[in-house]
């Protein structure tokens, strides 16, 4: 009676926020409730049996997934100007988001926990005593190492493509290259110079930079060290 | 589960192209400099070795029964492979003109050719799948490859666009098959669908889904509206790239599903691939008249062959899948060909597409024209080039089993699609000679040159590709 | 042996799949959406395999399921990546500027 009950809320929720992923006019709402989504069908799985699915479900989909969404929706087309009409509008989506979130929790660790049919309503495991993990792990790295090192290929394949598309390296990137950090020395950088009592800056060679311009500032900036000119 | 039931030396062919790949990229990583021209030779050296490894044929299923290895797949290999390194070819010279030299395309390629040969020895729904996927995603990013390009980018986008769509739905029909039957490995789904009665709806709704799914790979019609914009948009050398080898490991996967796990239900899916092959031959003849871009055109000659290719298959006899796979074989080899000519129209350092572009050639660079001539006589069908013998082994299979509207259809569209392949001609040898293209690299004569000397020549020596095909197709309907 | 039947499983992995393709061809705004309403696909499919290996008493729906999520993993990557490139050459994902069908 509750797991129909469960399955119900849950299915609604599910169906609900998902008709406002694809209808929502805000991508970042449209990603939240991407998430609110994968929430329900994950205890969807568990109602099921699927245990293992539905901690992974949460934990690459909801921790890396949908975050990634939501990286890529930020960096692009976000609507600056509706945006800054402020947190607030994120607000009451945002906390309806998580009050349903927290109630179904509560669901799960609450009514569950303490409902003696709990047991007897999942689904025959297919060895009855073994976790649903264990019996996973066991088929993953035997019955099907082939396609455990396909999938392992096809990420592979999804992370060169990524960065080919993706990163521009245009030489100017400022890195850090440790064994040069390393090799130098004082005598690189410093200059001694004895400098006679009373004597200015003028009669020693060196010059001040001018504060008042700017690029001299940017120049002295760069030749910090060496102070030669 | 012993490690006899493993049985994993089957695929060693894959598995060592997928270390090749892994040190290839390992190796481009490292080096300091830009290293596409020596990572595309290793490529192109991992694809022989592998081609070695496949050849002699250690035959079994492995696994426990997610992968085949059997003249079958063997054959689908070979020509995957050699496609895929023709492709390799083609690209070196296109890749370093237009500033693509970067060592992770032939990489992708490889893994590309990695998913495409698991595709080929799939006997499970969930290896089908994967491999799909390891061949689809890598073609993804090869689409968008040139990324300071919009149209590249555009092409990759609507190409993941649709191409994620259609293998999702080949998922939810996977998913389908998998519920109503009970299994997704191919020999226990053909023992239990024994009985045609005993397929329920949903099982016929998740064949259906399947056949979508591949159909849209192999851009069959009426999943074919990625495929002029694609074509038109990837990078020229992927171009060529598509319409080989990709086209070959997915209409090799549909032939194995249908035949070997479905094989019973043939009334089921025969009326289904009579419908998509007869619009597809008829859009790839007709769409094809009005298009001056000839990477366009080259998208929709393709769509109509790959609905010849249907012909064979819903014929569903091992006549029809020999002629599959004879067809397969000469439609590689004139497809590279063709791009290898298309990637050589290049004036004063400028990449052309146009069809116009190729006037007068007959006379400024006979031996291309020439070149250019016999695939388009070959795509034609005109005897004795190859495309001939491809279309009539497909016709004389349907005819045998009595679908006389296919064959007609199909030779009345052959006459048709004849048009415009022979307008080319009549471009290059006819109309006003313009300004002569740059000097042809070597690479893209060689591969025009291979090509071209198949075309001709298939009907001296068709004996070994015919007998190859026909001990293929044997293995399918034990 | 399903608590709540295997129907209700499948209704809900259907009304998925069709929101999910909904989204793909009714969505005029945004790429990205295109991208998630695949995603919403995929999850329909593994609602229906995890409820068919629950039926079956077979761990391979299971399996698969993990490899979809595996897959959809990496299809999402480098959809996004497309995404990007795309972005830094157009400079707006409207779904309109991509005009999907003009072939």
């Amino acid at each position: 009676m509750i797991a129909t009950l469960a399955f119900y809320v849950f299915a609604v929720i599910l169906l609900v926020s998902a008709s406002m992923v694809v209808s929502a006019r805000n991508p970042v709402h449209s990603v939240l409730f991407l998430i609110l989504t994968f929430f329900n069908a994950a205890a969807l799985f568990l109602l099921a049996g699927a245990e293992f699915l539905a901690m992974i479900l949460v934990i690459v989909y909801v921790g890396a997934v949908a975050v990634l969404f939501l990286f890529v929706v930020m960096m692009l087309d976000v609507n600056f100007a509706q945006l800054r009409e402020g947190f607030q509008r994120y607000l009451p989506v945002g906390a309806t988001i998580g009050v349903v979130l927290l109630v179904e929790l509560f669901m799960v660790l609450g009514g569950w926990k303490f409902a003696p049919e709990a047991a007897s309503l999942r689904f025959a495991p297919v060895t009855p005593g073994v976790h649903n993990t264990a019996q996973l792990g066991r088929l993953l790295y035997t019955d099907y190492f082939l396609l455990f090192q396909a999938s392992g290929l096809v990420l592979l394949v999804a992370m060169i493509g990524a960065i080919v598309l993706t990163l521009r390296d245009k030489g100017d990137g400022r890195r850090q290259d440790i064994s040069r950090q390393l090799a130098r020395t004082a005598a690189d950088t410093l200059v001694m110079v004895d400098v006679a009592t009373g004597a200015g800056m003028k009669d020693v060679g060196i010059l001040r930079p001018k504060v008042a311009e700017p690029e001299p500032v940017a120049a002295a900036h760069d030749h910090g060290h060496g102070g030669h000119h | 589960m012993t490690w006899t039931a493993m049985n994993w030396t089957l695929a060693v062919p894959e598995l060592v192209l997928a270390c090749c790949g892994m040190g290839i990229l390992v190796f481009g990583v490292l080096s300091k400099r830009e290293t596409f021209q020596l990572c595309s030779m290793l490529t192109i050296g991992a694809f022989l070795l592998t081609g070695v490894l496949v050849l002699p044929g250690a035959y079994g299923v492995g696994y426990s029964g997610l992968f085949t290895s059997d003249a079958f797949s063997a054959f689908v290999k070979l020509l995957v492979l050699v496609a895929a390194a023709l492709c390799v070819v083609v690209s070196l010279d296109y890749n370093e003109h237009v500033n693509l030299r970067r060592f992770e395309f032939p990489v992708l390629m490889l893994f590309c050719t990695v998913g495409m040969m698991l595709m080929a020895s799939a006997s499970n729904l969930m290896t089908m799948y994967v491999g799909t996927e390891l061949m689809s995603l890598a073609i993804y990013v090869l689409a968008a490859f040139a990324r300071d390009e919009l149209r590249s980018a555009e092409a990759g986008l609507k190409y993941f666009v649709l191409g994620a769509l259609a293998s999702g739905l080949m998922l939810y029909g996977i998913s389908l098959v998998y519920g109503f039957s009970g299994s997704m490995a191919f020999d226990k789904l053909a023992e239990a669908l024994a009985d045609p009665a005993s397929a329920s709806p949903g099982l016929v709704v998740g064949i259906v889904f399947i056949v979508a799914g591949l159909a849209f790979k192999v851009s069959a019609v009426p999943f074919h509206m990625w495929t002029p914009d694609v074509y038109e948009g990837a990078p020229t050398s992927i171009t060529a790239f598509l319409g080989t080898a990709p086209k070959v490991a997915p209409m090799a996967l549909l032939v194995r599903a249908m035949a070997t796990p479905f094989g019973q239900l043939l009334v089921q899916w025969q009326q289904l691939i009579v419908l998509v092959s007869i619009a597809s031959m008829l859009l790839g003849s007709l769409a094809a008249i009005g298009q001056r871009n000839i990477k366009r055109l080259m998208a929709y000659s393709s769509i109509g062959h790959m609905g010849y290719v249907l012909i064979g298959l819903a014929a569903g006899s091992v006549d029809g899948i020999r002629g599959v796979l004879i067809y397969l074989v000469t439609y590689v080899f004139m497809n590279v060909g063709t791009f290898a000519c298309i990637l050589a129209m290049r004036r004063r350092g400028k990449m052309l597409e146009g069809i116009s572009d190729l006037a007068g050639l007959g006379r400024t660079d006979p031996a291309m024209a020439l070149a250019f001539a016999v695939f388009m006589f070959g795509m034609a069908g005109i005897p004795p080039l190859s495309g001939f013998w491809g279309k009539y082994f497909i016709f004389s299979a349907a005819v045998q089993q009595g679908m006389w509207t296919l064959a007609v259809i199909g030779v009345l569209t052959s006459v048709v699609g004849a048009y415009y392949y022979i307008n080319i001609v009549k471009v290059m040898y006819f109309d006003a000679p313009e300004e002569a293209f740059d000097p042809r690299p070597a690479s893209l004569s060689f591969v025009a040159a291979v090509g071209g000397l198949f075309t001709t020549f298939f009907f001296v020596f068709p004996a070994p590709v015919v007998a190859a095909a026909e001990a293929a197709a044997k293995v399918l309907f034990r | 042996m399903l608590a709540v039947g295997l129907g209700h499983y499948l209704t809900v992995a259907a009304l998925l799949l069709v929101l999910g393709i909904f989204g793909i061809f009714l969505n005029r705004k945004n790429v990205i959406v295109i991208l998630m309403s695949i995603e919403l696909i995929l999850l329909a499919v593994n609602i229906n395999l995890v409820a068919f290996s629950a039926v079956h008493g077979d761990l391979a729906g299971q399996v698969l399921a993990m490899f979809v999520l595996t897959v959809a993993a990496a299809e999402a990557a480098i959809g996004l990546a497309i995404v990007v490139i795309y972005f830094r050459n157009r400079g707006s994902i409207q779904v309109e500027d991509v005009n999907l069908m003009k072939g």
